[in-house]
């Protein structure tokens, strides 16, 4: 499976490509996840590429994704031709305005209620597409944002990616 | 030994990351650097692992004082690397060739991103395979190794280690920007999975007095270590068995430089490493080494799928060159292809190989993007 996130800078995007990879490797799969963003920290767009699969993965980034999180509207304008025709686009509705047919929440609302910062965003998504897709367990996901975000900031982390899987299973 | 990593699983790590893991376990514990992306996280890692480790890792004034301090920790006794990419990759020629003179283990890894000068430092590209084989003046020898996938950037480190070691060579590791960022599932073995090799000592004091000797026929000497009892003379001059300089006489130079590529060349087939893909009934050849090996896996599955007779000869060595496989390639099949991330350079070697026995063609590509197998694919078919 092809799963490209896709925001601007400063919004968590590569971290919630690599906690998703982290998670599949905690289960055994096969994964690769790359990344492009343009030199500016905060901003410009920021793209995070994950593939996952049970086979031996020769890509070096998406080519036809699967799924498309964006996050903000210029990461979904960069790459929103890479959506397979019959892929799963996810918005954050707040902030992405797409012209095809779209599944999604205001995620960055529901990390400020949850957290107190908009800065969770990213893993208020990533539990949205895992609730959604089950491309990964929920608890591959807990045990890799464990492993992956600063230290002091793990709970904080996986109350924001247990919201978003909330919102998913709605 | 505790490391400061998880050792006996899989983790999943970019390139960079495995090339300073698996450094640590062949027994690097001396690393100089300069900062240059992409290869700076194989510096954040040492810098990061090395006092753990009791190993060092310092940052150098830039490039050429990274490898000069890499050569002389090896004659400390050190496993020592560097890590760089093109630009810092130019200004290291010139020690490279000092460490092929004095015959120092060293390994000094490139990421390659696109160039010359500055170029395209985000880029993945391999414009420095010709660079890595005959950047430093002189005729000289080495070992290129160029992996495609973060597992085999760990393995080939390894190996790179190893096989400096064991002959008492500089070795290359070639990369790129993709690879050194990329993150992939990555077994890191417990240390006692893998094979370590040691560099030869002197055994006696007759051998330690021939530190550029042959004394047991197979053109790597013992390697006597400073500090531990031998007084040694190490110069890049020409020099006689026993390290001194003797610049004015051609046997001499003959002699040095005749052994320094025969224990490579003589060993090439223990050294040079190649995988094969759907080759045993092909009629279509590709040729590859590194990053682009993926896109030519897939490649090849696709050719097959529309009944083309395809099949991938994948280079983990790039130097020395196996022209020989590749002569016998070429009579085997009707055409050879050599996707490259630069505008012809293993195409040459390859030709070369093929000897008019089949048909080669370059598949080039620059500007910062790896084939996609469907460029590949296009290419064959027409």
């Amino acid at each position: 499976m092809q799963i490209r996130f896709a925001g601007v800078g400063g919004q968590g995007v590569v971290l919630a490509g690599v906690i998703l990879g982290e998670a599949a490797a905690i289960e055994g799969l096969n994964v690769l996840q790359t990344q492009d963003y343009s030199s500016a920290s905060r901003g410009g767009h920021s793209i995070a590429d994950v593939i996952i699969s049970n086979e031996p993965i020769y890509d070096v980034m998406v080519t036809k994704a699967d799924v498309l999180v964006a996050l903000a509207q210029l990461g979904y304008d960069t790459v929103k031709d890479s959506l397979k025709e019959d892929g799963l686009l996810i918005v954050e509705t707040d902030l992405v305005k797409p012209d095809r047919p779209y599944i999604g929440a205001p995620f960055t609302r529901i990390a400020e209620e949850t957290t107190g910062l908009a800065l969770t965003v990213n893993m208020v998504a990533l539990g949205y597409l895992v609730a959604k897709t089950g491309v990964v367990k929920k608890e591959s996901v807990e045990e890799a944002i464990g492993r992956r975000v600063p230290e002091g900031t793990e709970e904080i982390n996986i109350k924001a990616f247990r919201a978003g899987f909330e919102e998913g299973l709605k | 030994m505790r490391y400061p990593f998880p050792v006996g699983r899989s983790d999943f790590i970019q390139g960079d990351e495995a090339v300073a893991r698996a450094a640590i376990l062949a027994g690097c514990r001396f690393y100089a650097g300069y900062p240059i992306t992409p290869a700076s996280e194989i510096f954040e890692a040492m810098a990061l692992y090395m006092p753990l480790v009791d190993g060092v890792s310092i940052q150098m004034e830039d490039e050429i004082g990274s490898i000069a301090a890499v050569i002389g920790a090896s004659w400390a006794g050190a496993k020592a690397m560097t890590a760089t990419s093109g630009p810092g990759f130019s200004l290291m020629q010139e020690n490279l060739g000092y460490a092929v003179m004095t015959e120092t283990p060293i390994v000094v890894v490139n990421m390659m991103r696109g160039g010359p000068s500055t170029g395209q430092p985000t880029f993945p590209a391999q414009g420095d395979l010709m660079q890595a084989v005959w950047g430093t003046h002189g005729d000289h020898m080495l070992i290129v190794l160029s992996p495609s996938t973060v597992q085999e950037a760990f393995d080939l480190t390894i190996r790179a280690f190893n096989l400096a070691e064991k002959y008492r060579t500089p070795v290359v590791i070639l990369g790129d920007a993709e690879l050194a960022h990329m993150r992939e599932r990555v077994y890191i073995p417990n240390p006692d999975e893998i094979e370590v090799v040691n560099r030869k000592l002197p055994a006696n004091e007759d051998e330690a007095k021939l530190p550029f000797g042959d004394p047991h026929g197979d053109g790597v000497p013992p390697m006597p270590i400073f500090g531990r009892g031998y007084r040694t003379y190490v110069t890049g001059l020409t020099h006689d068995e026993s390290g001194h300089p003797r610049t004015v006489e051609p046997e001499v130079q003959q002699k040095l430089i005749g052994r320094i590529f025969r224990k490579i060349l003589d060993h090439k087939d223990e050294i040079i490493s190649y995988e094969t893909f759907e080759l045993d009934d092909a009629e279509i050849a590709i040729v590859s080494t590194g990053i682009v090996s993926r896109s030519a896996i897939r490649a090849v599955k696709m050719l097959r799928e529309r009944g083309v007779r395809a099949g991938l000869l994948k280079l983990s060595t790039v130097w020395p060159f196996d022209f020989e496989v590749i002569e016998e390639l070429a009579e085997q099949v009707r055409k050879i292809y050599v996707p490259e991330m630069n505008l012809g350079q293993l195409y040459h070697l390859v030709r070369e190989g093929a000897n008019g026995k089949a048909e080669v063609e370059l598949i080039a590509k620059i500007g910062g993007e790896v084939h996609t197998p469907m460029e590949i694919v296009e290419r064959v078919v027409g």
